[in-house]
């Protein structure tokens, strides 16, 4: 196979562009489908402070080198989750990242902060484990961001993750998630704008990147997600691209251009019942945030392990975000950040 | 396993969607229709990650 621009010998073939690219070529594709989006979608204005959600995998990472080398300088956010052994060595990857580019990198910690971790939380509220992280992470990402003054908050969620977020939507019909699922989510009261940069590479193509220019990112499956029903969206997905290349982002694509419209009115009747969390601050459709409850579930000192009447089956993940709110007040993160100079 | 053969043969020999996987001999990555030999030692790279953010 060949380079569809140089013609030199191709390294990775691109099927929905019915393409092989050589190494400097393909550097080249990624870098203008981060640059593209960027652009058609203003996620980043010129002056404002970027915050990349990292997690010492391939997508985050990938992101992070990619929007230095477009000049969009960002600093890093980890967040341990007290996986065991995943997340050390995670938050090795990660550091190591940032320590070699002399980047800034701040960190979170959920068990050292707030006293659980994403074991206990699942434990604690009988629920799959990645509902409890999923939460965790969009409360701290946001509320960081807030709190050290970030204007963008860039995760590294890819055409993949998009997709199988959107079929997982589309077959139960979930309207309020589809009226609010966009690469960009503006900034409100309360809320950090939240940008996907990576939406239009497929994650092949970010762990491509990533071994072509040298990232040690960790390769290993995150231990609590085996078998969740994101993977299972994805292997489904992955079949249909395999018989019809660009199925993926014929889907994705053709639902932000004329599907999502059609589903803002729901995202806009959910964002009417948003208050300020009594606890925290944060955004909430609730008294106490979905966080707060989390936390006083899984780390209170009466620590629950029944569902109550009043909390239904749900109720802890369905965290809106992204939607306009009265301003909350400031938000308890700890945090210990540092500059890491790079060496030589 | 013998070869030669091609990188999409093997993944269809051990049941592997290509689109979930990347293939990397030595350093560098290569394409599905490249060819291996007897001798060649390649690495079958998982890219699919659960986690939905």
């Amino acid at each position: 196979m060949k380079c569809r621009v140089c013609r030199g010998p191709a390294v990775i073939d691109v099927r929905r562009h019915n393409a092989g690219f050589c190494r400097e070529h393909f550097l080249k594709h990624c870098r203008d489908q981060v640059r593209r989006a960027l652009d058609d979608l203003a996620m980043v204005e010129p002056g404002e402070r970027v915050l990349v959600a990292v997690s010492g995998g391939k997508d985050s990472l990938a992101l992070w080198e990619i929007l230095g080398h477009l000049g969009v300088p960002a600093d890093g956010l980890y967040l341990g989750l007290g996986i065991g052994g995943y997340s050390q060595r995670s938050a090795a990857a990660t550091r190591e990242f940032a320590r070699s580019r002399g980047l800034t990198l701040h960190e979170v910690d959920l068990p050292g902060d707030h006293g659980f971790d994403v074991p206990a939380a699942a434990a604690a509220t009988r629920r799959a484990p990645c509902g409890a992280c999923g939460l965790s992470k969009r409360h701290l990402f946001n509320a960081t961001a807030r709190q050290l003054r970030y204007d963008v908050v860039a995760t590294g969620h890819n055409l993949d993750d998009e997709a199988a977020v959107l079929l997982g939507n589309v077959l139960r019909w979930e309207t309020g998630y589809l009226g609010r699922q966009c690469p960009v989510l503006p900034a409100a009261p309360g809320f950090a704008r939240k940008v996907k940069p990576l939406y239009r590479l497929g994650e092949r193509e970010t762990a491509a990147y990533c071994i072509l220019t040298g990232i040690d990112y960790i390769v290993e499956e995150c231990p609590m997600a085996e078998g969740n029903r994101h993977l299972g969206m994805k292997a489904m997905l992955d079949g249909l691209e395999d018989r019809s290349p660009g199925t993926k982002a014929a889907f994705l694509f053709g639902f932000l251009e004329r599907g999502a419209p059609r589903f803002a009115e729901a995202s806009a009747t959910e964002r009417d019942a948003l208050g300020a969390c009594a606890e925290c601050g944060s955004p909430t459709t609730g008294a106490v945030c979905a966080f707060c409850r989390l936390r006083e579930r899984a780390a209170g000192p009466g620590r629950a392990t029944e569902k109550t009447a009043s909390e239904p089956d749900g109720a802890a993940i369905l965290e809106p975000d992204g939607v306009a709110v009265p301003e909350p007040g400031a938000v308890a993160v700890t945090l210990r950040s540092a500059a890491t100079p790079a060496s030589g | 396993m013998d070869g030669p053969t091609t990188v999409l043969r093997l993944l269809e020999r051990l049941e592997l969607n290509p689109e979930s996987v990347l293939v990397i001999r030595g350093d560098t990555l290569v394409t599905r229709d490249a060819r291996l030999a007897d001798d060649d030692t390649v690495e079958i790279r998982p890219v699919t990650s659960g986690g939905a953010g």
